[in-house]
């Protein structure tokens, strides 16, 4: 039985959709959308659940996950009720669904609750910095320790319930029937998906977003490679300090695109930012930057009197690790590749 | 050369010679007015002489038009200027209109045509022919279409190379190359706005691939291989003679679409698919129809029923909107879309696409008007300034308007229209 919730529209524009109430079902943005298939045809279909308010069947879809947001069926839309950024925040609902403590879905719709997080954070780093005596050996070891207790904390208290309650979602309560050696099997479909993105390929005309997207996720899973395993800051090996220079450059590089992306608003998928868009972008952006600054400072031996750089960068580490990753948008990333694999697992 | 333009005195003028025209100027004249009809093409009847048959009776429309078309060009209280342009409409007064029309020559002397079609054969000059929607070509020297209203040849100047082979073979020796524009100054008390509409163009919508897949036509192309004058004698696919026998319909096509800039059902569509789907089945027994909608709009009488007797024939009807038609190499079509009932997305292959077109606005009366301002709507139709009550009133006072210059009407309310123009005007008239 499914519920219908005549109030979800409300909540849902909360998430940013505001006009897939005029959709008259034609099914257009089906047909034009290069990502749709005949198994799983949207987002049209996700319109209608999203107009209905059909919850259930919604937070047990996938198909969110499998749209790339090339904007193809906002721009055809008869109606103008813009597909595209419903299935966007529709993503966004689900993220927030996922979510165990409630934390993503609150962040989400308040900017005010998300900037105070933000700064919370960062006066938690200065407070600390203070603390210790702003003695930069301290802070810079106990910052290292933090980056893998906050990766590792992250993952074991947020991410990985979130990711359960995904699958229990979407498999179990919708009564999929998987088998042990199914999820066995289609594993490799996930890394894959994890690593390359490789689905966004199949929009039109997105060969370079995607390229970006590709260098960003190697550029950013090496940077905390090197940050944090191979502890760039804390290295002499040659080889490590230029591998951290390179991958930060490239995130800059790549991450500034997509900033002048959205603010020249040229493409569908960079017309309707929302704040958590911005963040995403611009901390990403920063973290780059930073990382980069610090190591050229340590480098050229006057960290000593610019600490504020390293506790600036902290501070953006810390608000990345902390609130971008396990409530932001960075958890789309995990997420979509978890949706491929559980899409994977149904197939017959 | 004419130097002072000839002036002539009306009761009534009315712009445009297609059915609503047509009608209203029958009115007056029946009552004892004298009218002009001001036509800027070759022929009068506007589109509806080139229809085939017509929902929801199906009878056969050159045979309803032509009597009627014969009937406005009989009539002692009617003139009629066809290949003219009206260029200003003055408002002096109440009951005082002043227009200045140029006619522009046929290089015929209209008289004494005989219509025998001996200049077409002489002439050596092959171009595409409008008035068959670019299905099949015709001459330099040519009659317009064999039911045309004058039926007088005429030569199409821009494309003649002067050879002068029409006129050697002239009986009567008709052809006169010597013709030029004529201007007239036209007086009349009143005033009937009857411009039509026009054809929504579907190269709009590069998704269609209209103009580059070679089988995917219009709905007006699919009237012309219907109609008994068609150019075929049969249905075609005009790429290479195939007889089709999977017909697709895209409903919709440029109608009530934002993204398109035309947010409006054209109200016709839906009805003159589902009647071209009934001719087809005569036509082509063994072909399959199938026709893609949103939705089925058959709101007049007898409509439904008709929509009925389609689907009880056999035609299939999907509802779905076409997102894309992709060509084969062999000249056939893919249709990509969501088939509604079972939300799947869906391909289908159909050898001939037939996009049911709808109505944009035809929004050149407005610039005639010199003195007075001819509103038009948020949509560019002409604007209605009671549209509850005397809804062939615009916004000055004496010009009336009929028939699709106000929106989108299938012929029956067209001629009602147009009925109401004429008594509007008659009444306008006696004040
Ligand atoms: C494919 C198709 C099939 C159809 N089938 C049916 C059917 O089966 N049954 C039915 O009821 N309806 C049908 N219709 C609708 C029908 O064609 C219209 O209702 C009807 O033609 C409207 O007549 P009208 O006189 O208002 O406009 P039009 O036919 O457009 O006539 C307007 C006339 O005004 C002239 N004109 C325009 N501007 C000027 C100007 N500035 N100066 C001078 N003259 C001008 C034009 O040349 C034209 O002759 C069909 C329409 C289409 C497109
Ligand atoms: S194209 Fe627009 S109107 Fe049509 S089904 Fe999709 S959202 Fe609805
Ligand atoms: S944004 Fe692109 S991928 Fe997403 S549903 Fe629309 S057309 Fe498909
Ligand atoms: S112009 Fe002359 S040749 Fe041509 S149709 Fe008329 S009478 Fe015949
Ligand atoms: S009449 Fe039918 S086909 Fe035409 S625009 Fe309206 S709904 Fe679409």
């Amino acid at each position: 039985m499914s519920r219908i919730n005549p109030k979800f529209g409300k909540e849902l524009k909360k998430y940013g959709a505001t006009e897939f109430g005029s959709c008259y079902n034609c099914g257009t943005c089906t047909a034009v959308c290069s990502l749709s298939t005949g198994e799983d045809s949207f987002p049209r279909s996700m319109v209608r659940l999203s107009e209905t308010g059909n919850e259930e069947e919604i937070a047990a879809s996938l198909k969110p996950w499998l749209c790339y947001y090339c904007g193809e069926c906002s721009t055809n839309c008869p109606q103008t009720a813009n597909p595209g950024e419903l299935m966007m925040s529709l993503r966004r609902w689900l993220m927030a669904k996922y979510d165990w403590t409630g934390l993503s879905g609150y962040l989400y719709k308040s900017l005010t609750a998300t900037i105070i997080a933000m700064v919370l954070v960062a006066i938690g780093v200065v407070v600390f910095a203070a603390y210790e005596k702003f003695d930069m050996e301290v802070i810079m070891h106990s910052g290292h320790m933090f980056e893998m207790l906050a990766i590792a904390g992250v993952f074991a208290v947020i991410l990985i319930p979130n990711i359960a309650r995904m699958w229990y979602f979407t498999i179990i309560k919708p009564g999929k029937n998987v088998s042990f050696m199914k999820y066995i099997k289609s594993l490799g479909e996930f890394l894959i998906h994890m690593f390359t993105q490789k689905r966004a390929l199949g929009c039109d005309d997105n060969q370079k977003r995607w390229f970006e997207h590709f260098i960003l996720v190697i550029g950013y899973l090496t940077l905390l490679f090197t940050t944090v395993f191979l502890d760039w800051f804390g290295s002499e090996s040659i080889f490590v300090i230029v591998l951290g220079y390179v991958v930060s450059a490239v995130i800059f590089v790549v991450t500034f695109d997509f900033v002048l992306g959205r603010v020249k608003k040229n493409k569908e998928v960079s017309k309707h930012s929302q704040p958590s868009d911005w963040f995403f972008v611009i901390w990403l952006l920063l973290m780059g930057v930073t990382a980069f600054a610090v190591r050229l400072f340590i480098d050229l031996d006057i960290l000593e009197n610019n600490k504020w750089l390293y506790l600036f960068h902290l501070a953006v580490l810390a608000q990345w690790a902390l609130i971008i990753v396990p409530f932001g948008k960075w958890t789309h990333f995990l997420y979509r590749s978890f949706a491929m694999y559980f899409a994977k697992l149904t197939v017959v | 050369m004419q130097k002072e333009p000839t002036t002539l005195s009306f009761d009534a003028l009315v712009i445009g010679g297609g059915i609503a025209g047509g009608e209203a100027a029958l009115n007056l004249a029946s009552n004892g007015y004298k009218v002009i009809i001001i036509e800027k093409r070759l022929s009068l009847g506007g589109k509806m002489i080139m229809l085939s048959k017509v929902f929801p009776t199906l009878d056969c429309s050159a045979c309803i038009t032509t009597p009627k078309v014969s009937e406005i060009s009989r009539h002692p209280n009617i003139t009629i200027f066809t290949e003219s342009d009206l260029t200003s409409v003055e408002k002096r007064g109440e009951h005082d209109f002043v227009a200045k029309v140029t006619r522009r020559p046929r290089y015929v002397v209209a008289e004494d045509c005989t219509a025998c079609q001996l200049c077409e054969e002489a002439c050596p000059v092959i171009v595409k022919d409008q008035f068959q929607y670019n299905l099949v070509g015709r001459k330099a020297a040519y009659i317009p279409f064999s039911i045309a209203s004058p039926k007088v040849a005429a030569i199409d100047i821009e494309n003649c190379t002067l050879c002068g082979a029409c006129e050697k073979v002239c009986p009567p020796g008709c052809i006169d190359f010597t013709q030029e524009p004529r201007d007239y100054v036209i007086t009349a008390k009143t005033a009937i706005v009857a411009t039509g509409f026009k054809l929504y163009d579907p190269s709009n919508v590069p998704r269609y691939n209209y103009g580059e897949a070679k089988n995917v036509i219009t709905s007006m192309q699919m009237e012309r291989l219907l109609a008994p004058t068609r150019p075929f004698h049969t249905i075609l696919r005009s790429s290479d003679g195939k007889v089709p026998d999977k017909i697709a319909y895209v409903l919709c096509a440029g109608s009530r679409d934002d993204s398109l800039g035309n947010p409006i059902c054209s109200q016709i569509c839906c009805m003159y698919s589902i009647k071209q789907a009934q001719l087809l089945m005569g036509a082509l027994p063994m072909a399959d129809i199938t026709i893609y909608y949103i939705d089925i709009r058959a709101y007049g009488k007898g409509y439904e029923e008709f929509y009925e007797q389609a689907a009880g024939m056999g035609v299939r009807f999907v509802k779905g909107k076409i997102g894309r038609i992709s060509e084969k190499e062999n000249g056939n079509l893919t249709l990509r879309y969501e088939d509604l009932a079972s939300g799947k997305l869906k391909e289908a292959d159909h050898d001939l696409v037939v996009l049911s077109v709808g109505v944009k606005p035809n929004s050149e009366p407005a610039g005639l008007f010199t003195t007075h301002k001819l509103e038009l709507d948020s949509l560019q139709f002409v604007k209605q300034s009671d549209p509850l009550l005397s809804p062939a009133k615009t916004t000055i006072e004496g010009v009336f308007v009929a028939g699709t210059a106000t929106g989108p009407k299938d012929i029956p309310d067209s001629i009602l229209s147009a009925g109401s123009a004429s008594t509007e005007a008659i009444c306008y008239l006696n004040q």
